[in-house]
């Protein structure tokens, strides 16, 4: 009996506390949201001080400009700026900036029926609210007084339904305001200004009804572009509104706020963490296809590109690119084929075999994971002039192999040791030699680890730059990461073919890598190894 | 007899391409390092006697040596520093169950897998004044009036270099704390869970304890590592102005290729190296120590 009536409780101070909620939204709309100022007329006045005879004359004229506008009904007010500078000669000039400002709030109702793109925004807003609370009530009715019978289907499905809607709203509410600021200060700016033309008269229309009323008819262009407004920070409190709605639905849903509030934030943070690391990729993206005039637009305000240069791919292409990710992929595979035709032997001695000095050749590897070839460099380009493998491909393919030599038969290793030597000892005794038994039965059942060792030093030879750039000094010789840097010279950098080439080195490492993943956790620490 | 030593020699036989391997490509440019570190270098690069110190001096003289040393070690610090609480913090929100997790976890490897000049091109892009993408994002979004240069100043821009390092760096922290906290027996959990241990307590009694090894490898791999990284400062300001944002391998680089003072930069080089070698020795005594765990 206890326990019906504390559900009954709480179920009704959830609904209850998300009708209010609704309500609330409701009378914040009704608050001033924005704030706009617009110069309707704008006066400059040099040689001007405060006080004499021209300022006078000028303040004047401006007054009866702004009388002008008072009697078209129009709340206006003057305002001055004094900018005073020291010339060459040593005078203080100064100048006096007159202008005639319109001050106007707006309230969120008014959003609701401007027919611009917020409205949408604001509509499915308050529509997701709405709906949250019907799908409340909706739920509730008929069980709330009925804690006993197991929630139906149905119930528990509205109820779910009222807690995302009210998520919805919430996550709306930033977009409105995004809406909004692109829409009244960004896009005005560059339509007047010039830089976008089409859809010029409807946005101004659109514009002049819901900010002046129509008012603004011929002037209205130099009514937008003195256009500045500040947001009241009242139609935030939608937020915390939509919030309570939510946490009245988790309360219905659940029963518990507790253990859904700390699921949700953990999704938050998951999902801030992915788009953050997202970003650059994003921003590869899309510049990658943008034309030159857009990636050097300060004012572009497109999360798209206007439109997919896929031409740039065309013109990385005949800039050499495909020969760069070919010498990489030569490169990194004959990295790859090296270290591992070196370094599984090792490994298999390492893992089987017992011998003198097997430690110190084991602390030899391990010590040596850590030489980077960065530190060496100069060593390196002497060996490679002595060797006569200075700007050659190949000299590049035996440093990477050497280099990442360690690693991989450390990872090795690891594998072949967690493997039991009993299947070898039975073919051994079947008549195989080691080498038959190494390659018949150990290496097929040892192919995860393998593959991830192959994948490992591929990618790490992929994404060697330093090397390269010392030792490649050929344009057609170089590997993909020097041959990027082609795009960026010392004046002038091409973004958009930097990146698009920056792409297509990018794609092939990332979906390699993402096939290993899984088995990073496991092999990581043992193995010591980073790229 | 011949069989025996045959058997004796075999497991070196096996070794043997990997030893040569790395004996010529390895060990052999750490000796000419040396070599060129203790003589006379020209600018042509034409090696001459044995002069002792000199070079070691030379280098320790330049100007820019005090700055590139302090550089590098901030560098150093900052970047495995704060990769290494924000990967175990990564990390253990990972390591619960959830709806996504693994898509969470392919995506965290990005940064890893993309090379370093890519990566720090990329932000160098984000971050640049006039049309940079953070300015055009957070304008358009409203949260910003003004574009804001990010880069001001030479300080600003070498912090910029250390969160571009900061962000590669911890997908490997977090997916070695991972590792290290899949390995943990469930079970202890629960005998705490009976005891009424609070989350911290099983945070500091039971999982720091038991990641520790992993945090060990994963930071000392990450301070050579992060030692060691170029194309970050390289791409990004080149060390400009003046060598106040170089890091050691950038300052030798361009010692080496653009100043021709070769001598001072091999000096440097051996310098790095010795730096490396203690490292490394640490590191090594840290593995050696949890394989006699095992």
């Amino acid at each position: 009996m206890k326990l019906s009536e504390s559900i009954k409780k709480k179920n009704r101070t959830a609904l209850l506390l998300l009708l209010i909620s609704v309500l609330l939204a409701a009378v914040i709309l009704s608050l001033p949201a924005y704030k706009f100022t617009s110069s309707v007329y704008t006066k400059k006045s040099a040689n001007t001080f405060v006080g004499d005879e021209k300022y006078t004359e000028v303040r004047a004229e401006v007054d009866a400009v702004a009388e002008e506008y008072r009697a078209s009904g129009l709340d206006v007010e003057v305002s001055e700026s004094v900018t005073e500078r020291t010339n060459s000669k040593g005078e203080t000039t100064s100048m006096v900036a007159f202008s005639v400002d319109q001050t106007f709030t707006k309230n969120g109702w008014s959003f609701l029926s401007a027919g611009m793109g917020s409205t949408w925004v604001l509509m499915a807003l308050l529509l997701c609210l709405v709906l949250s609370a019907a799908c409340a009530l909706a739920g509730t009715v008929g069980s709330l007084d009925d804690p006993y019978r197991a929630l139906d289907g149905r119930a528990a499905a509205f109820r779910s339904a009222s807690y995302y809607l009210a998520l919805i709203a919430m996550l709306l509410v930033p977009v409105f305001f995004m809406v909004n600021t692109v829409l009244m200060s960004r896009r005005v700016d560059l339509y007047c200004d010039g830089l976008l033309t089409e859809g010029k008269e409807a946005l101004f229309a659109k514009l002049d009804a819901f900010l002046f009323g129509g008012q603004g008819g011929e002037e209205l262009e130099s009514m937008l572009k003195g256009l500045s407004f500040r947001n009241t920070g009242a139609m935030w409190l939608l937020l915390p509104c939509s919030a309570a709605a939510m946490a009245a639905g988790i309360q219905l849903r659940r029963g518990s706020i507790t253990h859904t509030v700390v699921r949700g934030l953990l999704y938050a943070f998951v999902i801030a963490l992915c788009v953050f690391i997202l970003y650059p990729y994003y921003v590869m993206l899309v510049t990658g296809f943008r034309s030159i005039a857009e990636t050097n637009d300060s004012d572009f305000l497109h999360l798209l590109p206007v439109k997919w240069q896929w031409g740039n791919l065309k013109h990385i292409v005949d800039r050499g690119v495909l020969r760069y990710l070919g010498n990489s992929l030569l490169v990194a595979g004959g990295a790859t084929v090296l270290a591992l035709l070196c370094g599984i032997p090792a490994a298999y001695a390492m893992a089987r075999m017992r011998f003198k000095g097997k430690n110190v050749f084991l602390g030899f590897v391990i010590v040596s994971q850590m030489f980077s070839p960065v530190v060496l460099l100069i060593g390196i380009s002497q060996l490679m002039s002595a060797m006569h493998m200075y700007d050659s491909i190949w000299g590049l393919m035996f440093i990477n192999a050497a280099f990442n030599q360690a690693f991989a038969i450390w990872l090795l290793r690891g594998t072949f040791v967690s493997i039991s030597p009993e299947m070898e000892q039975a073919a051994k005794i079947d008549g195989c030699n080691t080498v038959g038994s190494l390659v018949r039965v150990l290496l097929p059942m040892a192919a995860p680890g393998i593959v991830t060792t192959l994948i490992f030093v591929f990618i790490n030879a992929w994404n060697e730059y330093t090397i390269s750039t010392v030792l490649i000094s050929t344009a057609s010789k170089r590997p993909i990461t020097v041959g990027i840097t082609q795009f960026s010279s010392f004046n002038m950098i091409e973004w958009q073919n930097l990146f698009a080439a920056s792409l297509l080195a990018t794609i092939p490492v990332v979906i390699l890598f993402m096939c290993i993943e899984k088995h990073l956790t496991s092999g990581l620490t043992s193995g010591g190894v980073k790229g | 007899m011949n069989r025996t030593l045959q058997k004796k020699i075999k497991p070196y036989i096996w070794l043997l391409p990997s030893i040569i391997l790395m004996a010529v490509f390895v060990i052999f440019p750490i000796l000419i390092v040396f070599r060129l570190a203790f003589s006379e270098v020209s600018k042509a690069g034409i090696v001459g006697g044995f002069v002792g110190f000199k070079n070691f001096r030379d280098a320790i003289g330049l100007p820019a040596f005090k700055t590139v040393m302090l550089n590098t070690f901030y560098w150093v610090i900052s970047v495995v520093g704060l990769s290494t609480v924000f990967g175990f913090i990564i990390a253990m929100v990972l390591n619960q169950k959830f709806h996504g997790r693994k898509i969470a976890r392919a995506i965290l490897v990005l940064p890893w897998a993309t090379s370093l000049v890519i990566q720090a091109s990329v932000w160098n892009y984000i971050i640049k004044y006039e049309y940079g993408n953070l300015n055009n994002v957070l304008l358009n979004l409203g949260i910003i009036k003004e574009a804001i240069n990010w880069r001001s100043s030479y300080q600003i821009e070498f912090i910029w270099e250390c969160g571009v390092g900061i962000f590669v760096t911890i997908p490997f922290v977090t997916f070695c704390v991972l590792s290290g906290l899949q390995s943990i027996d469930s079970t202890l959990y629960e005998a705490a869970d009976i005891d009424g241990a609070s989350y911290w307590d099983k945070l500091w009694r039971i999982t720091v304890p038991l990641v520790k090894p992993s945090l060990t490898v994963s930071t000392v791999l990450n301070i050579i590592y992060v030692f060691n990284s170029f194309p970050i400062v390289y791409t990004m300001t080149k060390g400009a102005p003046a060598n106040k944002t170089d890091t050691l391998v950038t300052y030798l680089y361009m010692l080496n290729y653009y100043n021709r003072q070769k001598g001072p930069a091999t000096a440097l080089s051996v310098i790095g190296f010795l730096v490396l070698c203690i490292c490394a020795g640490i590191y090594m005594v840290g593995v050696m120590r949890k394989e006699e765990d095992l």
